[in-house]
């Protein structure tokens, strides 16, 4: 489903930050990219989330050259295929948590009760439903994760991008996001988790975990559960 | 057809209110610029309407001597003269002229009629009608009358004659004319009493009103009246609206230019300052673009913020403009036309807003305001979200 060629990627203050990448994860897979600040994990979901461009390489989802997508294309698959879960939640704290989790069906200009429904459904699936008045910035940071999980579901995305996840929790909370793991999985979604949390590596439901060093894959080990 | 995006429309709504210190200051100036441009043009289009109702009340044709390329008098003996031309309807000698009210710092127009004359105007024909001058009185108009009022003139007023005697004339009462401007310094009294004030001679006249029976014929006319007297000046009614509509042009032009100036100083601010998009403004459009929202959704949801802000500032400035107008009868910026004295600027401006003024106000301040708030947007949105958020 989501192949990475020969990418690399080299940013405009000519840091390095991804060699000759070649990466594979198949639909439904849930895939660990482990490794330290800097080594490249970021860049990873950003180009298959094709925010960013690699400077060589391809990048496919769907056998689509994400990569070469203009800009409005491009945003048009991250709407469609695309839920991205961001290292500091990247909410917008003076809006309240369902008009945050909104944002993304905005554009689509959807009828009032399709709208309601879809909210609702993510809401509750992810407990967030009884703040859903409430300031983001006013919530707590397992609510402020959930509000920014449930977002990154609300309009149903095949593919699941988690950047850093548990860097601000504490490990209750971190196990709690394990939870929500496990059932977005069960949903079948295509969920790649970059991450340097331990808690990560040994869960039986995981697919792959990746390690990456200095922008290059270091080892692939694959779980079987 | 596509529906409006109600929530997109929201969202900038709600934009609006969290960035309000920013929206409500270029709001506020905005604001304040279109109730100034509005006043302008509401001031100069009442003053106008006003004017030319003033015009509509000359004569088709004035005829006034000249001496040294200067008006002077003309002798009441032309009239017949002038009779004889083919095509003049009736001539009728007009007695006015400024007279200068020092203590006041004020300036009347004196004119003077004859009750038993035709009249060349309206508000003359019903003084002569009322018939309630007489050699020692006068009627005022109603500028004239708080004027006099203030120098306790309630009954009558002394006016000094060239060879600097005193004329007391009473006043028998103040007359309603067809426009403010016309009535507001006005005073009309018998020819001949106008005469003693002015120093003429008993035939003498400031200038000839002509009338002619043709209108098509008026331009032949003239130029037999022009060539009958190759001294005397001949102008028309439409000579006299082309004149002061040149006037009022210039004053409008150097207005308007400044204006211009200050109008799009005011939109390089605010694009200086939609450029200088706060790191939290940046950060928003990238999020909005991370999670799928394409640079035409962005670019939307800023045209409906400017639309709002704009759209408030424009009613609020035009209903500012209507107070200001015609409420407080616009000071100051009404100065700017009328150059005459205290006196004349006192007059009530009548009410005459029109759909193109409204519509030229509309175009100069929404679609340059909201082009100038688009347009560092769409710079930021087109920038990689990834490098936004780093």
């Amino acid at each position: 489903m989501i192949q990475l060629k020969h990418v690399s990627k080299v940013y405009d203050n000519n840091i390095v930050a991804l060699e000759n990448i070649d990466l594979e994860v198949k639909e439904g897979e849930l895939v660990i990219l482990k490794g330290v600040s800097g080594s490249g994990k970021s860049t990873i979901l950003s180009l298959i989330a094709g925010v960013l461009k690699p400077t060589s390489g391809d990048v496919l989802v769907d056998k689509k050259h994400i990569a070469k997508l203009p800009d409005h294309f491009s945003s048009q698959y991250r709407r469609d295929n695309i839920g991205f879960i961001f290292q500091k939640y990247n909410l917008i704290p003076t809006l309240s948590v369902w008009e945050n989790i909104m944002l993304p069906l905005v554009p689509l200009n959807l009828d009032e009760k399709e709208l309601q429904e879809k909210l609702m459904h993510v809401m509750n699936m992810f407990t967030i439903v009884h703040k859903k008045e409430v300031l983001v910035k006013k919530l707590s940071g397992g609510e402020q994760q959930r509000t920014a999980i449930a977002r990154a579901n609300v309009n149903n995305p095949k593919i699941i991008l988690a950047d850093e996840p548990t860097a601000n929790l504490d490990q209750k909370l971190s196990c709690e996001f394990i939870q929500i793991l496990k059932k977005l999985k069960s949903l079948h979604k295509t969920i790649i988790v970059a991450t340097h949390d331990p808690l990560f590596f040994d869960l039986d439901f995981v697919d792959k975990v990746i390690e990456m060093h200095n922008g290059k894959l270091q080892r692939q080990s694959v779980v079987c559960s | 057809m596509k529906k409006i995006n109600l929530y997109l429309l929201e969202y900038a709504l709600g934009y609006i209110v969290r960035y309000r210190a920013k929206n409500i200051f270029i709001g506020v100036v905005l604001t304040l610029l279109i109730a100034v441009l509005a006043s302008f043009f509401f001031v100069q289009n009442s003053l106008q309407y006003e004017l030319a109702s003033t015009l509509d009340a000359q004569p088709q044709i004035i005829v006034t001597n000249q001496k040294a390329g200067r008006d002077t008098t003309v002798d009441e003996k032309m009239i017949e003269k002038l009779l004889t031309i083919k095509g003049v309807g009736d001539v009728t000698s007009r007695v006015w002229g400024y007279y200068e009210f020092k203590h006041m710092n004020a300036k009347f127009v004196i004119v003077g009629i004859d009750t038993f004359e035709n009249q060349y105007n309206t508000t003359l024909a019903d003084i002569a009608n009322n018939g309630e001058l007489n050699a020692s009185s006068m009627l005022i108009g109603e500028g004239v009358q708080k004027i006099l009022n203030k120098s306790y003139y309630r009954d009558y007023f002394n006016f000094m004659t060239p060879d600097l005697h005193v004329q007391k004339i009473y006043i028998a009462g103040v007359f309603k004319a067809a426009t403010t401007l016309e009535s507001n310094n006005m005073i009309v009294m018998s020819k001949d009493t106008a005469r003693k004030i002015f120093g003429y001679t008993s035939s003498e006249a400031t200038d000839l009103a002509v009338s002619v029976t043709n209108p098509d014929e008026l331009s032949a006319i003239l130029v037999k009246i022009q060539n009958l007297f190759p001294t005397f000046h001949v102008i028309t009614r439409k000579d006299f609206k082309i004149a002061l509509q040149n006037q009022f042009d210039k004053t409008s032009s150097i207005f308007l230019t400044l204006f211009i100036i200050t109008l799009f100083t005011f939109f390089m601010i605010v694009y200086d300052k939609s450029s200088g998009l706060s790191s939290e403004e940046k950060k928003e459009i990238a999020i909005l673009k991370a999670i799928g929202w394409k640079i035409e959704d962005v670019l939307k949801a800023r045209l409906y913020e400017g639309l709002i802000i704009s759209l408030v500032a424009y009613l609020s400035g035009i209903i500012l403009a209507l107070f200001f107008v015609y409420v407080l009868n616009a000071p100051v910026i009404k100065n700017i036309f009328i150059d005459y004295n205290d006196m004349t600027n006192d007059f009530v401006l009548p009410f005459v807003v029109d759909y193109e003024t409204l519509f030229l106000l509309f175009l100069l301040s929404l679609p340059v305001y909201m082009f100038a708030t688009v347009i560092p947007s769409w710079r930021v949105a087109t920038l990689d979200a990834d490098e936004v958020m780093r």
